[in-house]
């Protein structure tokens, strides 16, 4: 077995979720935003392999639900993208401070 | 007989109704309903007042309103005192209703006028049948509608409109009294019955605050009505109604109500001397000060007006000094001579149209029979031997002596010196010497006019025989089978009459020296004493004190009323409006529309839940 | 059919409304019959109603009750059943607001005439409203007297901010917002009712609360609790009637509503307020309504003397008439505050008498509105010599508006002053100036309008009242002068009910 504790797993995935955290709160870039989602997304499939090897009952549950994680993510980039790059055509512009048509 | 006694008020009533809903159509029909109305009306009086005088009394009594388990009763009750009240209330009213359609001849609102006649006989009449304190107050009420569209009946003339408005609120501040009088005497009695109060008093069950309280609580009512002093300045601006109303007003009706109100409820002050004195000082102090107002008046009417106000203040005056007799004597005599005497001045302001008497003068040869009648009615009311303002007005000086208000008696004989003065100075300045302007066409007026002067003018006369101390005293005898114990009859030390008489022949005297010799200077008053006559010629300035204080204090009131309302009531209305919008203004600018502000706040927010959970420990826990 | 009379009565608003929708809006004819006859149905339908009451039994009458929403709640002690039923009914009082809330509706469909514009949506909303109306008074649980209430808010906001004057739609706004939080109020308090007590039905709660102490407290109906409720019932109805100082959105619409819905709303809509506090208050609170009424008989006085002292320096007619409501309803205050049959039954006499009152007088200063297109008091004068009829019936309202014996206002005034009497005559006592003043004000502007002589020269005021303005005034008076010189009229309807709150006060 692997001498590394969950505990390292677990402050991996909180030091690369905050990470993403504060780059899609903060980036100005609206594809750094999508990518900064991205690493979030990554730090919760962190999680979830690491609780379904150290539980109580170990099993694989948690690493197939990963994959499902990481197809809808793949999906959900598409749609951001996509998204974006429809936005862009409107409005020549990546940065997301100019996004502000929810006010209205 | 008796038991149709209900009808009387009716008739004008229905003249009223029929006036009113037909009053295009009337025109000169409206007379004849009136007259026939009132007619019919003094009829019955007389019926009902002579089966009364062998003795009868009646009642009856319908449920008006069931309140729990109290019932109130509206009724009709015929005794002594209110038969008799009957027939002088019929009377003046239906030769008022008479004379009016000769004085009133041409104006397009006869109908109206008439209606209005109606309606106020009506309320007079349901006012003496009443056997119930809130009838009386309903009636009472009535009475007062009635003489102020009476009084504004020349609703386009500013002077008449203030007038009429004057004369409802200022009754109605006396109404307030009697309001709170007789809702007090229901707490204490348990009805508004005559006969119950009177029980409860005669038993001693109300505790004597209570009957002084609610004694003079109604006597504030009759304050209003009868035009006593504080509540007296409407009824000489009253004079803005047609003529006849003013007879009918001072004569018979409206006036008449406050001394019939305490006649009525007599016992209930005679049960407290200090409502007693009161009322004695109330009227003696009354009747003095609205003579001396009378004595510099310059309109006709006016200072008959003040000569009623000072001798309705005889009326009380001889009510609170427990001469009961004396006061319904004098009520009675001073309807027929007073109403003589306004029907007497309408027919002179008819013939010269105008009511300044400086403008009048020399009209004795021009109206042969309104002079004399005039007189006639001078005469009585100055308690002129023989007539019969002589015999009524010696009783209540008896009274007022025998109950040892020796004060009270010394102003009644100034106040009937007076009283003989400025009677005279009318008479001598309106029919004697030479005239003071220019008139034309004077002549008498018709005999719709003269005949109801001639009949008052027999009656002022002789109304005096139905209680002297020589021929018997028949109106003591009548009243003594009515509710009220009299005691004795006041037969008062012989001197009374010999000054009585003295004093009115002073002041008569005294006003033939000034106004027809002339041997006296018109004006030493007013050049010896400037302030004096200036104080009295303003009718003591209580008008301009009212304005000042109760007036200037109401608007003032009502003016920072408004301002409160303005500026507290809707300003913390707008402040709470004004926050609202602050608020939201703020939270509008957190809307900025960057998801990665909301993002913020969301992170933001759990993390402050979070904190909070786990620094408490859970809500839930 | 006569177990669903009162539904029927309800109801039959709706029909109109069902008519209307094919009527087309310019056809301002058929409109205008369709109104009048939709209204009528209604007060032909309180009349049969009436018939079918009996007086002299006590208690609601004309029933109906129907299962309508039901819940289950599953709680640790076991299963809760939660029911709301459908149960309308009337007794005396609910009888005598219906009656007078057909009766009001039916003139004021006739005062509508003179509204040339927008017809057709004026009539639905105002059928919707008079729903609501009926709908309030013989509603007999708490939820559904509630819909029925904001069923009254809503046509009543644009009634009042379609058709009206200038300023109209402030009033309307003014009006949505403080009514809207009464009933939040309102709302919050029923809620809190039905959680605790677990019902929703008047008879049901007035049985709860008449429990004795021990058992109240085990049901958390603290002492604390219910008079919460009480003040909070009392201070939503207090919008609504209004007390001061809650009363300036109805001066708003009183100034800028048309006069048909003035009538409607100073008439109806202000009684709701009264009727509030009678059947939720007093009914089912007795004991605590009991420990406010020196506050209330306070807030009566202060009302009675506030409105008058600011009706006399108004300039706008319509402004004096509102200032006098707020003097009159605090006449029904006092009524309440004293607490026994004197003084609530004149307080239910108010109701009605200014119901009748102040409908008549709006609609005169509508009528005159209509000649002169003004209300200032300024520009009036000897109205008496153009225009009679109106003067008369002027004058005759005013003097029922003061008072005057003979008629409605007397009554009430005087057996609320009778009850409160007894017990605060103090208080009493300084309220009877208000006596003295509403004369003053009531004089002064119907004196400013009828007497004097016309400001203008010519035909300033053209012709006197047409048969379609007379029928709704000499209705009004004739009410008037029926119910004051034989109050016994209401006053048998009224009996048991008063009977059943007196068992409430406890003698």
């Amino acid at each position: 077995m692997s001498s590394v504790p969950l505990s390292m797993y677990l402050m991996l995935a909180l030091i690369l979720f905050c990470i993403g955290l504060f780059g899609a709160l903060t980036k100005k870039n609206a594809v750094i935003v999508l990518i900064s989602i991205e690493l979030m997304l990554n730090a919760v499939n962190i999680n979830l392999v690491a609780f379904s090897k150290y539980s109580l009952h170990p099993g694989l549950s948690g690493q197939i639900f990963t994959l499902f994680t990481i197809a809808v993510a793949a999906a959900e980039a598409a749609v951001g993208l996509a998204i974006l790059i429809a936005l862009y055509r409107n409005r020549p512009t990546v940065s997301v401070d100019e996004m502000d048509t929810m006010k209205h | 007989m008796l038991q149709n006694a209900w009808l009387i008020p009716l008739f004008p009533l229905l003249s009223f109704i029929v006036l009113t809903a037909f009053r295009r159509h009337t025109g000169r029909l409206a007379a004849v309903i009136g007259l026939a109305a009132t007619g019919a009306s003094l009829l019955m009086a007389l019926m009902v007042f002579a089966e009364q005088w062998q003795g009868n009394s009646f009642k009856a009594e319908i449920t008006w309103l069931e309140i729990g388990d109290k019932i109130i009763t509206m009724g009709y009750e015929v005794n002594p005192l209110n038969a008799l009240m009957l027939v002088i209330v019929t009377l003046v009213s239906f030769l008022v209703h008479l004379y009016s359609k000769g004085y009133m001849e041409g104006d397009s609102r006869i109908s109206v006028f008439y209606a209005y006649l109606g309606l106020f006989t009506f309320a007079m009449l349901g006012l003496v049948l009443s056997p119930n304190l809130l009838q009386v107050y309903i009636f009472w009420e009535l009475v007062g509608l009635g003489s102020f569209l009476l009084i504004g009946y020349y609703y386009f003339k500013p002077e008449a409109k203030a007038a009429a408005k004057k004369a409802f609120i200022m009754t109605r501040i006396g109404d307030v009294g009697l309001f709170i009088g007789i809702i007090l005497l229901f707490w204490q009695t348990g009805s508004f019955e005559y006969d119950e109060i009177f029980k409860a008093v005669a038993n001693q069950e109300i505790s004597q605050t209570m009957i002084t309280l609610t004694a003079l609580l109604v006597f504030v009512g009759a304050i209003g009505k009868s035009g006593q002093l504080p509540l007296h300045t409407w009824l000489p601006d009253a004079m803005e109604g047609p003529t006849p109303v003013s007879a009918l007003i001072h004569a018979a009706t409206m006036v008449a109500a406050g001394v019939y109100l305490v006649a009525s409820a007599f016992p209930l002050f005679e049960a407290s001397q200090t409502a007693l004195t009161t009322v004695a000082a109330v009227g003696g102090a009354t009747a003095i000060f609205a003579a001396s107002i009378g004595l510099m008046q310059k309109d006709i009417k006016r200072v008959l007006a003040y000569s009623t106000v000072s001798q309705l203040g005889y009326m009380m005056l001889a009510l609170g000094s427990a001469g009961y007799t004396a006061g319904i004597f004098h009520l009675t005599t001073h309807a027929f001579f007073k109403a003589l005497l306004f029907l007497a001045a309408g027919s002179v302001i008819h013939a010269v149209h105008t009511q300044n008497i400086e403008e009048m003068g020399g009209l004795w040869k021009k109206l042969r029979l309104t002079g004399p009648l005039f007189l006639i009615g001078a005469l009585a009311i100055s308690g002129f031997p023989l007539l019969s303002g002589f015999f009524s007005k010696d009783e209540i000086l008896a009274a007022v002596y025998a109950d040892g208000r020796y004060g009270l008696f010394v102003l009644a004989l100034i106040a009937a010196f007076m009283t003989s003065f400025y009677m005279f100075r009318l008479f001598f300045m309106v029919f004697s010497g030479q005239p003071r302007s220019k008139q034309d066409g004077v002549h008498e007026s018709g005999w719709t006019m003269t005949l109801p002067m001639i009949v008052l003018g027999v009656l002022a006369v002789v109304a005096g025989y139905v209680n002297t101390p020589w021929f018997g005293t028949f109106l003591n005898d009548y009243l003594a089978q009515g509710p009220v114990e009299l005691a004795h009859e006041h037969h008062g030390p012989l001197w009374i009459p010999i000054a009585a008489t003295t004093v009115s022949l002073l002041g008569i005297l005294l006003a033939y020296l000034m106004y027809a010799k002339k041997s006296l200077s018109r004006d030493w008053l007013s050049r010896s004493f400037p302030s004096v006559s200036d104080i009295i010629y303003n009718k003591w300035f209580v008008d301009e004190a009212y304005e000042a204080t109760f007036i200037k204090g109401t608007k003032a009131a009502s003016c920072g009323g408004t301002l409160i309302d303005r500026y507290i009531v809707e300003g913390a209305a707008e402040g709470t409006v004004s926050a609202v919008q602050l608020l939201a203004k703020s939270g509008n600018k957190v809307q900025d529309g960057k998801v990665q502000t909301y993002g913020t706040v969301v992170i933001l927010g759990l993390a402050v839940i979070f904190a909070v959970v786990a620094l408490t420990g859970g809500y839930f826990s | 059919m006569s177990s669903m009379l009162l539904t029927l009565l309800i109801f039959s608003p709706l029909l109109s409304v069902l008519i209307l929708l094919f009527v087309p809006s310019d056809d301002e004819k058929t409109l205008k019959m369709t109104g009048v006859l939709g209204a009528l149905l209604p007060l032909i339908a309180a009349v049969t109603a009436f018939t079918a009451f009996d007086t002299a039994e006590s208690g609601v009458q004309l029933e109906e009750v129907y299962q309508w929403i039901t819940y289950e709640v599953f709680q640790a002690n076991g299963e809760l059943n939660y029911s709301i039923q459908y149960h309308i009914g009337a007794d005396g009082l609910s009888m005598i607001l219906i009656l007078l809330t057909a009766f009001i509706a039916f003139l004021a469909s006739i005062a509508s005439f003179s509204i040339k514009e927008k017809l057709k949506s004026f009539y639905i909303l105002f059928f919707i409203l008079e729903l609501g109306m009926l709908g309030v008074f013989s509603a007999q649980n708490l939820f559904l007297f509630f819909v029925f209430f904001e069923l009254t808010l809503v046509p009543m906001f644009f009634l009042i901010g379609r058709y009206g004057y200038l300023n109209r739609e402030k009033a309307a706004w003014s009006f949505l917002i403080y009514n809207g939080i009464g009933s939040a109020i309102l709302l919050i308090a029923f809620v809190a009712l039905f959680m605790k007590s677990g019902s929703m039905a008047f008879d049901q709660l007035k049985a709860v609360f008449a429990l004795p102490e021990a058992d109240l407290k085990e049901m958390y109906l603290t002492e604390n609790f219910r008079m919460g409720i009480l003040i909070a019932i009392l201070a939503a109805f207090a919008v609504k009637l209004p007390v001061v100082p809650l009363h300036t959105w109805m001066l708003r619409v009183h100034a800028e509503a048309h006069p048909a819905i003035v009538m409607i709303h100073s008439g109806i809509l202000l009684k709701i307020g009264a009727y509030g506090m009678i059947r939720f208050g007093l009914g089912i609170f007795p004991e605590e309504f009991k420990s406010l009424a020196g506050v209330i008989a306070v807030l009566g006085v202060v009302n009675l003397l506030y409105g008058a002292f600011l009706a006399l320096s108004q300039s706008d007619m319509k402004k004096v008439l509102a200032y006098s409501s707020v003097s009159h309803m605090g006449i029904v205050l006092i009524g309440l505050a004293a607490l026994n049959e004197y003084g609530i039954q004149g307080a239910v006499f108010q109701t009605v008498s200014h119901g009748l009152i102040s409908a008549l007088l709006f609609f005169l200063v509508g009528v005159l509105y209509n000649r002169r297109g003004s209300s200032q008091l300024h520009d009036f004068g000897g109205l008496a010599s153009q225009m009679p009829v109106a003067a008369g019936l002027l004058l005759a309202g005013g003097l029922a508006s003061l008072g005057l014996p003979g008629m409605s206002g007397f009554i009430s005034e005087f057996m609320a002053f009778l009850g409160l009497f007894e017990v605060m005559p103090v208080t009493a006592a300084v309220g009877t100036i208000g006596l003295i003043l509403t004369a003053v004000y009531v004089l002064r502007a119907v004196l400013g309008v009828t007497f004097g002589r016309v400001k203008r020269e010519g035909t300033v005021y053209g012709a006197d009242m047409t048969a379609a303005e007379r029928f709704p005034a000499f209705m009004l008076l004739a009410a008037i002068i029926i119910i004051g010189c034989y109050p016994a009229l209401l006053s048998g309807l009224l009996g048991a009910t008063l009977e059943s709150i007196k068992l409430g006060l406890g003698g």
